[in-house]
């Protein structure tokens, strides 16, 4: 018996270390730090360390129960009929280790590919990891209430042979945890209350629970002193500065390597795909409006020659990434990459002349296109005053002539 | 010595109305919910109505499910078993029947109010000044009648339930008064007298606490009497009972911050919140341990006994939604929790599971036994157990889901940086679970119209014994004491002395938490550039309160990532210093709103009011057509802005006097700007004050990082 139990924690805590080992060597050590401020980390870090909390109280019953003389009688002849059931949980469990560390060994090279697909700020990997862990935790937790029954069925049939031969009642697990007076000998803490026929035991206050009360006492005080006694926790907005540090930071990081991080000053005319995507873009987010086809309904039309604020790609850029707030276009630099403007900017620029139907009518001056390259703004921009008289005739003279 | 035994009668009567009160306040209130959660899937069930749009309908849910149908179910049990614990009728059967229906009358007045925008604004507090002194003097009734059954009682010792009652009464008082206090503009008008920060703080002290006093610590009273009397057990442990009770109460008024985490609430406070949330754990579970241990040797009547079953659940969910709780408030995890539907989930493992089902069991208790007959079926009992099971557990679990997954969306940034979801999308994620919930709801309720019939049936084959004889020994005036008694018992003789120390014990917390954010100027820096409302502004955002546009948008961006970029600058507590009431809210149906003011223009505010998917494709946000056909009450404006003038918000002198002009002035000015997008509109409708209104939230701050720059 004790040799099973022996074996279920230690295999436990292999499953617990295991992951930490396999993955930190490759991955984890760079944002080994940083887990602890994912928030959906700490829940599941938390969960299995509550499990495991578990699974060593469960694990100190089942022992103390296998303790007594009689039970471990009873399991000789249990154990007899059960060696080959337990023989099968254990090639179960060994199986588990067997998957894991061989899925482990494969996957750190995956990472880079899954990385970018995350839950609640946490990386597929870890997130399935620790998910897998909690899994095995609870596999361990259902092995050892197995056990405990097995174990409780015995207690049940000594209760039966014990009251044939006048013994004491056992106490019950329940009653041992609790450190209640067992049912059967309650008359002894009986208090004299009766109200309409209720009556009250004196039980002790169960033991974890009195211990569990002084232990949140405890982590209130530390709690306090580490926040505001000692200050050396971070309060929200220290913690919030981390944050945005750190996100700068990171996102510094991927945009050296990044394509598509472009500005209104390097913004391309995109093609094919690119396109594609534009479109894409355009129907989800601007076509409440300005209309699909780009016609203008709230917003002013796309398709035609007049415009607000100028209709090069790199004004049309600058319009989608900054907004005209106290016109109603919002910005959408928090909510688009700068690959998206682009694409977006670019497929706006192929709707002019498309004359699709309803459209509204002009808004803003009249757009000639600059003598560089046609949506090359840059040239615009650093074009000769020449260009730029040009470039735009006020609509009411236009109106005129 | 010769005793003499006394006889009397138990008041059934009385009970017997409670009882068809909360299945009357039950049915309807779980309706209104059911209506409101078909609205978030279904906006065309608003009707394009004011009476039936969501903002409207969830506060009656709300209200009629806490004050109506728990109200009314702790009035049934209270009386029911403080007579019978007393060992005597109930104090005056005049005042039983001025209580009861005062509090029918309370319920009535409150349905209508609401429903016709009647309300201060603050959750759970929404009634106006006058149904709020109508509480105050019905509740006094009830402690009138409750302290003069106890005061006559012919049992020397109070029993742990009354004890609850006695803290459940005093503490409601408490918070009611303190909460409610607000200054009348008319007779269905008024202000918080608390602003901002400081309103946020006593409106949540408030909540928590009506959760704590309303919702737990009756209904703890009510499992003391009525679980040991239906599985006919020795209660567990007497000494649990009294250290889980002094420890609740104390610890319970403390743990309001946590609703106020990562907003501007001061850091001090909300750290009182979280460690004293963790310490409420243990208090918590200690009723629930009593009340499962009590069990003990009788759970094979559990597996027969539908009233067993329904306590037994009612006392798990308990120990669940308790443990949950704390773990909500921890900052991490309430970073995730909440704004999303995690916290309605939780309060419905608590609603429906706890108040629900111990409601159920008493019920179905009560009822055969003042009716002198049987249940008359126990096998739809059985039924209405599981399909409410069932129904909780198909309302939380897409509640859970659904919140968790909204919330990591909220937060998901792509590599670039930039935010990964609109919060439409997140919007657009949220349909399918707000239809299961809704499914969840109506099998509860389904449940519930069940055990309605079953009681009716029941009531039809009983007789009922309005007058129950009972006969005790009358109590002497001496009392000699055991030896070895435990200290505590002394307490229980003195029911006076009980309500006292209960008092000082809930007052302590609140105390310590409030003074210091009116009395000390540092918790709540001023920002210079926050200026009062304009007149049109105020009238836009009583609009806003009238609407319960805050039962589904919050205005307060917490110090995030995800939120700075999505919304802006965290929100300061120094914004909130003219918001008489506060506008934080505690939900983001919608998306937060404390710095609208200029993000979008004008007339798309007036489309978005008149059909939001037109601006915002997708949207299930209700249509306000009334907004652009009703005038503005200009003639309230002279009182309004003298009653924010006494609460000490800085207009001129005789600014009142003028106020309509500078309306006027405003009101003009935007109808303008209106008119160039082609929009025609009378600028004294009152689409355009909640326009003013909208444009103006979070600027002050914008304007002076203008002015700094």
């Amino acid at each position: 018996m004790k040799k099973i139990i022996k074996i279920t924690s230690i295999l436990s805590a292999v499953f617990l270390i295991l992951p930490h080992v396999g993955y930190s060597q490759e991955v984890q050590q760079v944002q080994a730090s940083s887990y602890f401020t994912n928030a959906l980390f700490n829940v599941l870090f938390l969960v299995i360390l509550l499990l495991l909390a578990l699974i060593a109280v469960v694990a100190s019953v089942v022992k103390n129960v296998a303790d007594s003389e009689y039970v471990k009688e009873k399991l000789k002849r249990i154990q007899e009929k059960k060696k080959n059931e337990s023989a099968k949980t254990l090639g179960i469990l060994a199986l588990f280790l067997l998957a894991f560390q061989s899925g482990f060994a494969q996957e750190p090279a995956q990472v880079a590919a899954v990385n970018d697909w995350l839950i609640g700020g946490l990386d597929m990997f870890t997130f399935f990891g620790m998910v897998f862990v909690i899994l095995c935790e609870i596999a361990v937790l259902i092995i050892l209430v197995n056990i405990l029954k097995t174990v409780l069925k015995s207690d049940k049939e000594k209760v039966a042979v014990a009251a044939s031969v006048k013994i004491e009642p056992k106490k019950t697990i329940l009653d041992k945890l609790n450190a209640s007076v067992e049912v059967e000998k309650e008359k002894d803490i009986l208090l004299d209350h009766d109200y309409d026929g209720i009556k009250e035991l004196n039980n002790d206050l169960p033991p974890w629970w009195k211990y569990g009360f002084y232990l949140t006492i405890l982590i209130a005080f530390v709690y306090m002193i580490h926040y505001h006694g000692s200050k050396t926790g971070d309060l929200q907005i220290a913690e919030y500065d981390k944050s945005i540090e750190k996100a700068k930071a990171e996102v510094a990081e991927y945009m050296k390597n990044a394509a598509g991080n472009v500005d209104e000053s390097t913004v391309k005319q995109l093609e094919g795909a690119d396109l594609a995507t534009g479109k894409e873009l355009f129907i989800a987010n601007c076509a409440a409006c300005h209309g699909k086809a780009g016609e203008g309904t709230v917003g002013p039309n796309l398709t035609d020659k007049f415009w607000i604020h100028s209709g090069g790609l790199a004004d049309i850029f600058k319009s989608i990434k900054y907004g005209w707030v106290d016109k109603g276009m919002k910005a959408w630099k928090e909510d688009l990459s700068p690959m998206q403007i682009a694409q977006i900017s670019s497929y706006i620029r192929t709707l002019q002349g498309t004359n699709p139907p309803n459209q509204k009518a002009a808004q803003g001056d009249l757009y000639v296109e600059a003598a560089g390259a046609p949506g090359d703004s840059l040239a615009a921009t650093t074009d000769s005053l020449q260009v730029d008289s040009l470039k735009i005739v006020p609509l009411d003279t236009l109106k005129k002539k | 010595m010769e005793v003499q035994v006394e006889k009397f009668q138990y008041d059934n009567k009385i009970v017997k109305w409670f009882a068809y009160a909360t299945m009357l306040w039950g049915i309807v209130g779980m309706l209104a919910g059911l209506l409101a959660a078909l609205q978030l899937f279904l906006p065309a069930l608003n009707f394009e109505l004011p009476y039936t749009t969501f903002g409207r309908v969830r506060p009656v849910h709300t209200n009629a499910v806490i004050f109506a149908f728990v109200g009314n179910g702790i009035f049934m049990g209270v009386y029911y078993s403080l007579q019978r614990l007393c060992k005597t009728r109930m104090f005056s059967d005049m005042l039983s029947k001025i209580h009861f229906w005062g509090w029918q009358l309370i319920i009535v007045l409150a349905a209508i109010t609401l429903l016709l925008g009647k309300t201060t604004g603050k959750e759970y507090a929404e009634l106006e000044w006058p149904i709020d002194i109508l509480i105050t003097l019905i509740w006094v009734v009830f402690g009138w009648n409750m302290f003069g059954t106890i005061l006559r009682r012919r049992e020397k010792h109070l029993y742990v339930a009354i004890w609850f009652y006695i803290g459940t009464f005093i503490t409601v008082a408490m918070l009611h008064i303190v909460n409610s206090i607000e200054i009348p503009v008319s007779f269905w008008k008024s202000y918080s007298w608390y602003a901002g920060v400081q309103d946020a703080l006593v409106q949540w002290w408030y909540g928590h606490n009506a959760v704590a006093f309303f919702l737990t610590t009756p209904y703890l009273g009510l499992m003391y009497y009525f679980l040991p009397k239906a599985a006919n057990r020795p209660v567990y442990s007497y000494r649990l009972s009294i250290i889980h009770f002094w420890a609740l109460i104390f610890i319970y008024i403390w743990a309001g911050p946590h609703h106020l985490l990562y907003t501007a609430v001061p850091d001090w406070a909300q750290s009182l919140g979280v460690v004293f949330s963790i310490m409420l754990i243990a208090p918590s579970w200690g009723g629930m341990i009593n009340g499962l241990l009590t069990l003990r040797g009788a759970w094979d009547k559990v597996r027969e006994d539908a009233v067993l079953k329904f306590m037994v659940v009612a006392v798990t969910a308990y120990g669940m939604a308790t443990f949950e709780g704390p773990m909500l408030s921890l900052k991490n995890v309430n970073a995730i929790s909440h704004f999303t539907d995690w916290t309605i989930a939780h309060v419905h493992v608590g609603a429906l599971g706890w108040n629900g089902f111990l409601t159920f069991g008493i019920l179905y208790w009560i009822i055969p036994k003042m009716f002198q007959t049987q249940l008359y079926s126990k096998k739809l009992a059985n039924m209405h157990f599981w399909i409410g099971t069932l129904g909780i557990v198909l309302y939380a679990v897409p509640m859970y889901w659904s919140g968790i997954m909204q919330s990591l969306m909220w937060k998901d940034f792509t590599p670039e940086g930039q935010l990964k979801w609109q919060f439409m999308d997140t919007v657009n994620e949220m349909i399918p679970f707000y239809a299961a919930r809704a499914a969840g709801g109506a099998l509860f309720l389904v449940g519930a119209l069940l055990m309605v019939y079953n009681l009716i049936k029941t009531v039809k084959i009983g007789t009922f014994l309005p007058n129950e004889n009972a006969e005790a020994p009358a109590l002497s005036k001496t009392y000699t004491k055991h030896a070895g008694e435990h200290w505590h018992r002394w307490i229980e003789r003195k029911p006076i002395q009980l309500m006292v120390l209960s008092l000082v014990v809930v007052t302590i917390g609140g105390l310590i938490e409030f003074l210091p954010t009116f009395l000390v100027k540092s918790n709540i820096p001023t920002i210079a550039s926050v200026k009062p409302y304009t007149p049109l502004e105020l009238h836009g955002r009583d609009i806003y309160i009238r609407e319960g546009c805050y039962t589904c948008h919050s205005q307060m961006i917490r110090p995030f990532r995800n939120e700075t970029a999505r919304y802006g600058e965290y929100s300061k507590a120094g914004e909130f210093v003219y918001d008489h009431p506060f506008q934080w809210g505690s939900k983001r149906t919608g998306p937060d709103l404390a710095r609208l003011g200029g993000k979008y223009p004008d007339f798309w505010h007036y489309n978005h009011m008149l059909d939001p998917t037109s601006m915002s494709p997708g949207s299930i946000m209700p249509s306000y057509p009334w907004l652009f056909e009703d005038q503005v009450d200009v003639a309230s404006t002279v009182g309004k802005i003298k009653a924010m003038q006494k609460l000490g918000v800085p207009y001129p002198e005789g600014y009142s006097e003028i106020a309509a002009k500078d309306m006027e002035k405003q009101a003009n000015l935007i109808a303008a700007n209106l008119k160039k997008d082609g929009i025609t509109t009378l600028p004294d409708r009152e689409i355009v004050s909640l326009i003013a209104y909208l444009q103006r939230l979070g600027k002050d701050i914008k304007a002076e990082k203008v002015a700094t720059k």
